[in-house]
């Protein structure tokens, strides 16, 4: 990894509006779950649990994501400010794994807090029986396969966005919920069979079909071969012409 | 026709080539772009001169490794620079593109790029290149508060900083007044004459023509010439030269000169001579025999047309 990429990277990102739109994102969970909790519940933690499963698995981790991932190299790649990094003697693999880790950093910055304080407000006054611990670890092994194909896509495409809003609301949104064999190439539902398997809930809406291994061995895939990809996509990387 | 003074006016053999493109070609879909160049350059400064659109920014980039040759390839150093990114410890590139980090300040960019290239002293490197490019007033100030020209010089600044062999830059005057780029062009000289290898692009003639006495001349995506600008001139025998001529008596050396096979129009003028001969050798032997025989003193012999702008138009319109 090359910190001088790093730190670009999470100088960069503080610098952009984006970071504004991510308080607001990680914001939202929080205030719905103390709306949530004023009323009244049957049972607190499957509603919790459903809350997590919907608000922060279904919406905020793929957006937060979306944002972060896609704009770490494709918005130098779209400014051409690229070329400032792509032309030194640094390997491709060097600046991928730097734009990875600073994106994972500054998603689960956003993320993980707002999945705890959520979590922590949703169940308040009844036990926790693991929902927290379940969707915290879930929502992280979440941001590192989705941030890499987010970036894997900015670095193959110039309509990284479109396709990564398209990817999270029609085929994650719409297709898994639908067939169910398409489940194995959800990141959603990775998240959801990880947070399944640690929380002890024994009925939940978010109880997945895919179990907390092979969840998370699915996961730990899909980021390592998006990683993989995005360094094969840079090393043939062509800038764009002017002339 | 390709135009390429194989070696220098005096007889000594060319440098040995730190770029060279073999025939290469780069198309887009049915587009192309560049067609089957060749060419090899050796430490100077050489200009890279077309119209817009003609293929010199497909040139620059296919040698700074950013671009994929479709055919041929092209080498810096005696390496393919297509997904070489080692050759940029030798190499600097300014791109034509204004993008920089406007969140950093002049130093800070500087800085980074040294830290990319992996100095043991990026501070002190960072310093020395912005001293080159005379920044150091506006080096705390954020870039997105530069001017262009401004921002040109830092990007050199970014380019130079690792000390290169090698610097590419695609237009890098663009949008700088009259005083930086006499300055930046001050600059190149002195990195040109330190035995640097240094290629720019541009489609303004009187920039090249000021830097660069040696031009490869990009038309429609061809290569049209390549060398020396005057000595491509000269080897035009199917364009006249023309000369102007002061003398002692222009009246009766017109009437002489005219009688020279090597001439073949003379127009008299109230203050000079101007004479039209294939044979720019020839004629330039010639004349002063002819006035010696004469017993009339020449006072100026000037070729007129060995401008890159006239060379240039020539090619052009070939």
């Amino acid at each position: 990894m090359n910190e001088a990429i790093f730190a670009l990277t999470l100088r960069q990102f503080a610098g952009q509006r984006r970071s504004l739109l991510l308080v607001g994102l990680a914001l939202i969970p929080v205030a719905l779950a103390v709306i949530f909790r004023l009323g009244e519940h049957l049972d607190q933690q499957e509603e919790t649990a459903n809350f997590l499963a919907d608000i922060i698995v279904t919406a905020i981790l793929p957006l937060a994501c979306l944002i972060i991932g896609t704009s770490a190299l494709g918005s130098e790649i779209e400014d051409g400010t690229a070329v400032y990094i792509l032309a030194k003697p640094v390997p491709r693999r060097a600046i991928i794994a730097a734009k990875f880790a600073a994106s994972v950093l500054i998603a689960a910055a956003f993320v993980v807090p707002a999945t705890v304080v959520s979590g922590l407000i949703g169940l308040q006054g009844v036990p926790n029986e693991g929902i927290v611990a379940g969707f915290t670890i879930a929502v992280l092994v979440g941001v590192f396969a989705y941030t890499a194909v987010f970036i894997l896509l900015s670095v193959a495409t110039s309509r990284a966005l479109l396709i990564g809003l398209a990817y999270v609301f029609i085929w994650e949104g719409l297709i898994t919920e639908l067939f169910s064999g398409t489940r194995y190439l959800s990141i959603r539902q990775y998240c959801l069979g990880i947070a399944d398997s640690i929380a002890s809930v024994s009925t939940q809406d978010f109880e997945a079909s895919l179990g907390g291994p092979e969840a998370f061995l699915l996961a730990a895939g899909v980021a390592a071969t998006a990683v993989f990809l995005a360094v094969r996509r840079l090393e043939s990387f062509e800038l764009t012409e002017t002339d | 026709m390709t135009m390429a003074p194989e070696t220098q006016p005096n007889g000594v053999a060319s440098p040995p080539a730190t770029i060279e493109a073999v025939n290469v070609s780069r198309w887009y879909g049915n587009v192309v772009a560049v067609n089957d160049v060749s060419f090899s350059l050796g430490p100077g400064i050489t200009g890279l001169l077309g119209p817009n659109g003609a293929g010199k920014s497909t040139i620059l980039h296919m040698a700074a490794g950013f671009l994929r040759p479709s055919e041929g390839t092209v080498r810096i150093d005696g390496e393919q620079a297509w997904q070489n990114p080692e050759m940029y410890a030798n190499v600097g590139f300014v791109p034509e593109k204004e993008a920089v980090y406007s969140f950093l300040t002049g130093y800070q960019f500087v800085l980074l790029n040294a830290k990319l290239y992996g100095l043991s002293d990026p501070d002190g490197a960072s310093r020395r290149a912005i001293r080159a490019v005379s920044m150091e007033a506006a080096q705390d100030r954020r870039l997105g508060g530069y001017s262009k020209g401004m921002k040109q010089r830092l990007k050199i600044a970014a380019a130079i900083v690792h000390d290169p062999q090698i610097l590419l830059l695609d237009e890098p005057f663009n949008g700088t007044d009259p005083a930086q780029r006499l300055q930046m062009m001050d600059q190149l000289r002195r990195m040109a004459d330190e035995g640097r290898t240094i290629v720019f692009s541009s489609h303004i003639l009187d920039e090249v023509e000021r830097l660069a006495r040696n031009v490869l001349v990009i038309v429609a995506g061809r290569l049209v010439a390549s060398g020396d600008f005057r000595a491509i001139r000269r080897l035009m025998t199917d364009r006249p030269h023309t000369f102007t001529v002061q003398s002692s008596d222009d009246r009766r050396l017109a009437v002489a000169l005219v009688a020279d096979e090597s001439v073949f129009g003379v127009e008299l003028g109230d203050e000079h001579l101007t004479v039209r001969t294939s044979q720019f050798a020839d004629f330039t032997r010639a004349a002063p025999r002819i006035a010696r025989a004469e017993g009339i003193t020449i006072q100026e012999l000037l070729p007129t047309d060995e401008s890159l702008e006239s060379v240039f138009s020539y090619l052009v319109k070939r």
